[in-house]
């Protein structure tokens, strides 16, 4: 009993205001954790990397803990779990809160690694300058940081793109539930999920074109914009 | 003749004989073709709606449909076989040919009619649960302007939901927030959080919440309409409705549905369908 493909329903449904509203959802669900997972996941990685055991402790034990679950229990804990604790969140706060605290956790490590990939002869040639240990993470350690957490950093926002579908869980009305709830019109599965997967490929195609200018803008000092090969100067280098 | 290979071929003539002998004494009247499985009955159910199919602590199947189904299985000589899966895959799935049959108490509409065969068999309406004691105090329809609604997404109830929402704007009174959710356990642990004010489901599903203390039933009989069995071949459509018949017949579908506390379909079970199938 194959339908086939209904080239007029696929149109309808790739200008249906309802599914582009899902995919706006979609968008500011994305730049929203981006933007809370980085305030927080910025300040995990420095409070990892802090020699203080008080900052460092739990800031491994976070990140342990939201990277070792999955983004689908957090969420469902935090919306039906945690009214049993007496903390009621909306479905938008919970969305968010879920999505920023699992990003978080992934952003720290890659922070982390950025930051600790800047060799240490870096680092003592600031404090031999005199440097203070803000300054030198300001001026010398963040900005060649950078070069090497952007690829990392974009790789996540592209899967975090994605990654908001699982909201739909909790009852989050974005683009994958928008979807899902227009199937019950005509039955055109393929159609719609095809109209779906169009809407996220642009918008991660979008991203992929923003993060190469970042890439470049961070990597202007090394002639080309992508991963670095060498350190910039050679005397600075140590083994 | 040599003594072991003379056993031998006995034995395998033995095992022969029994085995066709066996299969003459429940032979299908369903051929193959008709099955996506060959001997298997493949039915679709989402385990979620108490009593009618649910797990129990051991996540074994339970419920009036899944003894149904194994009865109509039994009668047809096919092995029972359950797919779990969420309500909004199984149509597309039946239209796909993964399952031969939705044994999930689908209900019946035109629309569904006119894309696979529906044998109506129990009337069912909808109910509307709120947490223990109704703190909200609803006892019409009109009580849930306003509301909260928590409900399965793709199915009937999601879709009465809608329904109740627009008489409620049509009227110039304030609409319901519609949560929709992968399956009925959702909708009701969103409940039992307090992120929905009230779930909407079956009438049987809410009794049995109500009976077992969990979540007071405070609307019924909303919307009754009957509930199907459906497949996607007709002459597994046809084979189906002959067995319900007989177990009218016999009185033991009164008796299961007495047991399950559910009001079958008056009348003759009928296939209403598409000509060819």
């Amino acid at each position: 009993m194959g339908q086939g493909w209904n080239w007029s329903g696929f149109a309808d449904y790739l200008f249906n205001p309802y599914i582009l509203s899902g995919a706006l959802t979609t968008l500011w669900l994305t730049l929203a954790a981006i933007a809370g997972g980085m305030v927080v996941g910025g300040a995990l990685a420095l409070a990892r990397l802090s020699g203080r055991k008080w900052l460092a402790i739990p800031a491994h034990f976070y990140i342990w803990v939201f990277r070792g679950t999955p983004l689908l229990v957090q969420l469902i804990i935090i919306f039906t779990g945690l009214p049993q604790l007496g903390l009621k969140l909306s479905v938008i706060e919970s969305a968010l809160l879920g999505l920023i605290l699992n990003e978080a956790a992934y952003l720290a490590e890659i922070v982390r690694g950025g930051i600790q990939s800047v060799p240490a002869g870096q680092t003592a040639a600031a404090k031999a300058m005199g440097f203070s240990n803000a300054q030198t993470m300001r001026y010398i350690v963040v900005p060649q940081a950078m070069r090497l957490i952007i690829p990392t950093l974009g790789n996540s926002i592209n899967g975090l793109l994605k990654t908001t579908s699982v909201t739909s869980v909790i009852s989050m009305e974005e683009l994958l539930r928008r979807t899902q709830v227009l199937i019950q019109e005509k039955f055109m599965v393929l159609e719609l999920f095809a109209v779906a997967a169009i809407y996220y490929l642009l918008m991660t195609t979008v991203w992929d074109l923003i993060q190469r200018r970042i890439e470049q803008h961070y990597g202007r000092a090394y002639g080309h914009g992508s991963a670095p090969t060498k350190v910039a100067d050679p005397a600075l280098e140590q083994r | 003749m040599k003594l072991l290979p003379a056993l031998g071929a006995a034995t395998a003539l033995f095992i022969f004989g029994l085995g066709t002998a066996s299969a003459q004494a429940c032979k299908s009247p369903v051929p193959d073709s008709a099955l996506v499985k060959k001997g298997t009955l493949t039915m679709s159910v989402n385990p979620t709606l108490p009593p009618m199919q649910f797990v129990d602590q051991t996540g074994a199947l339970k419920g009036m449909r899944v003894e149904l189904g194994e009865a109509i299985a039994k009668r047809l000589c096919l092995t029972p076989e359950y797919v779990r899966i969420e309500f909004s895959a199984m149509i597309p799935g039946l239209q796909a040919g993964r399952w031969d049959v939705i044994n999930t108490g689908i209900f019946y509409t035109e629309e569904r009619a006119k894309m696979m065969q529906m044998l109506q068999y129990e009337n069912q309406a909808i109910s509307i649960s709120t947490t223990k004691g109704n703190p909200l105090k609803i006892a019409k329809p009109d009580d849930l302007s306003g509301k909260s609604i928590g409900v399965e997404i793709g199915g009937f109830e999601e879709r009465k939901a809608r329904e109740l929402d627009k008489q409620l704007t049509d009227k110039g009174m304030k609409g319901m927030t519609i949560r929709t959710f992968e399956n009925f356990a959702m909708a009701f642990q969103a409940l039992r959080a307090g992120q929905v004010e009230v779930a909407l489901s079956i009438d049987s599903t809410a009794t049995e919440y109500q009976k077992r203390g969990d979540f007071d039933r405070v609307l019924s009989g909303l919307f009754p309409t009957p509930v199907a069995i459906a497949s996607r071949n007709k002459e597994l459509a046809d084979a189906m409705a002959k067995v319900l018949n007989d177990m009218k017949a016999d009185g033991s579908f009164q008796k299961l549905f007495d047991q399950y506390g559910v009001k079958p379909i008056d009348g003759a079970v009928t296939v209403k369908g598409p000509a060819a199938g």
